[in-house]
């Protein structure tokens, strides 16, 4: 269970904009916290999961796909911000994620 | 009334080209596509060449497909998804102007090719990479149709059951368009060692444009190639109704099952000859106005000798004044997308009033007579002309085409 810092804040948000403008093909300047990831971006699902391993591999997070998919389905994610959110609070709770639905 | 099916687009990727009139002029021009293969090491196998569509066809794929979409394609994917989106360019269709619900596609897919030859496949890729259903979805995604999308698997008669599966939906009044087609490539180690051990390849590797001679005395297997073909079918009423430009018609088709064995074709080619005679029946025409056949012409001992044994006996003495060629000889054999590429040639030959030949056409069969269009093109104005495809497990497909008079 990690500490969120500024500086992991600023990091995780870095690394979400670059995914999604290397992957769409948009330039990053393009993007905001309010832009759609699938309507704006021409964005899918799967980049979500993809997002999760690579922050599962530099934070060495425990998290189960489960978990993630439980919580998901409560708080859908449409754009960039809520997708940022959801990964900072992956990153916070980890295996725990679903505590904050007590 | 059932409706009349015409097509409105077509879009060939193969060894000759990556653009129909490419395509077009080079198999009038009798050249053939079969080279060493590039896309892996082949020396250790009997066969070492292929027909393996151009490098440039990667600079094509990025103009049409987002590197997103991309990344969950696999090459023969990305085929048949450009292929599709040349297609509807070349129909002039505005899907913002159709009802959606009535417009589909059927693809054939034997395989999506996510073999050994396969780059940059990934556990989160695997699966889209693989499904077969992959192609006919990716079409329905890129313009929102939402009539039925779905594949077919009937080896290497797989997209022309595709077309004639289009052209029941249309004709029963389900749909108004049917994007149709499909592509292939099974151009990697492992299935051409499977091939060679069934002895089923030609293995003349000196030099590999000689090696595919459907016909001839000394043809000794077929040449695997890869590519995809496809096609906009439509109404005749829809098409009129946009004032598109109508290439070709289709009159009719039959598919059968020979139900007899998983590789060779039923003997003395009684299952081809059905399905020829049924097909000429279900588009309500003489056999004397068939002008022209697209053979299946694998260049196989045995496809080669049946499916001329079938023409004889469907058209009996008439059989000598049909010309048949097998565009095999220029493209190999490309499996899954064969049907759809040999229609897309018929309808060509309609419309231009050319018939592209057989090469390598140099050693004749002696049992084997019929008029096979030898090495160069020849210009004949034809009606009606068929497009036959013959697959492994004995799924059979005769397409009836008819050329479009305005």
């Amino acid at each position: 269970m990690a500490t969120l810092t500024e500086s992991i804040k600023n990091e995780v948000k870095e690394i979400v904009y670059s995914f999604f403008a290397e992957e769409c093909e948009v330039d990053i300047a393009q993007i905001n916290d309010n832009t759609s990831i699938i309507k704006d971006l021409d964005g899918d699902s799967l980049m979500f999961l993809e997002l999760i391993e690579i922050f599962k591999k530099k934070y060495n997070l425990d998290i189960e796909l489960k978990v993630i998919g439980k919580y998901a389905v409560k708080h859908p994610v449409a754009t960039i911000g809520q997708l940022i959110d959801m990964q900072l609070l992956i990153i916070e709770h980890e295996n725990r994620l679903l505590d904050l639905e007590h | 009334m059932p409706n009349e099916v015409v097509i409105t687009g077509m879009s060939l990727i193969t060894s000759l080209g990556l653009s129909l009139e490419e395509n077009w002029n080079n198999l009038v021009a009798g050249k053939s596509g079969v080279k060493y293969i590039t896309l892996f090491d082949a020396s250790s196998l009997n066969t070492r060449f292929a027909a393996e569509v151009p490098p440039e066809f990667e600079e094509l794929s990025r103009a049409h497909i987002k590197k997103r979409a991309a990344s969950q394609m696999t090459r023969v994917t990305r085929m048949c998804v450009t292929a599709a989106k040349m297609a509807v360019a070349h129909a002039g269709i505005d899907f913002e102007q159709a009802d959606r619900s009535r417009c589909s596609v059927i693809m054939g897919v034997v395989n999506t090719g996510n073999s050994s030859v396969e780059k940059d496949t990934t556990p989160q890729n695997t699966v889209f990479k693989t499904m077969t259903n992959s192609m006919p979805a990716w079409i329905s995604l890129e313009y929102q149709l939402t009539g039925p999308n779905f594949a077919v698997n009937t080896a290497c008669a797989s997209s022309a059951y595709a077309i004639a599966f289009g052209y029941e939906m249309i004709r029963s009044g389900q749909s108004d368009v049917v994007i149709v087609g499909g592509a292939d490539s099974i151009i990697n180690f492992e299935e051409i060692q499977g091939f060679n051990a069934l002895y089923a390849l030609s293995v003349a590797n000196d030099p590999p444009g000689q090696a595919s001679k459907p016909f001839s005395r000394d043809r000794d297997g077929f040449v695997i190639g890869e590519g995809a073909g496809v096609l906009v079918l439509e109404s005749k009423s829809h098409a009129m109704a946009r004032q598109a430009a109508i290439h070709a018609e289709i009159a009719g088709y039959a598919l059968t099952s020979e139900g007899y064995n998983i590789m060779a074709p039923m003997k003395d080619g009684e299952g081809m000859a059905k399905t020829i005679e049924l097909a000429i029946k279900n588009a309500g025409i003489e056999k004397n106005e068939v002008g022209y056949i697209n053979a299946h012409g694998t260049s196989t001992e045995l496809n080669d000798r049946y499916e001329t044994m079938a023409i004889n006996k469907v058209f009996g003495d008439y059989a000598g004044q049909v010309p048949v060629s097998s565009s095999k000889s220029m493209l190999g054999h490309t499996i899954g997308a064969a049907g759809a590429i040999e229609a897309i040639i018929t309808a060509l030959s309609l419309k231009y009033g050319v018939l592209p030949p057989t090469i390598n056409y140099l050693q004749p069969d002696p049992d084997l007579k019929l008029d096979y269009v030898p090495n160069v093109a020849r210009k004949k104005n034809i009606c009606f002309a068929l497009s036959n495809s013959f697959g492994f497990g004995g799924h059979n497909a005769t397409l009836v085409l008819k050329k479009h008079l305005t």
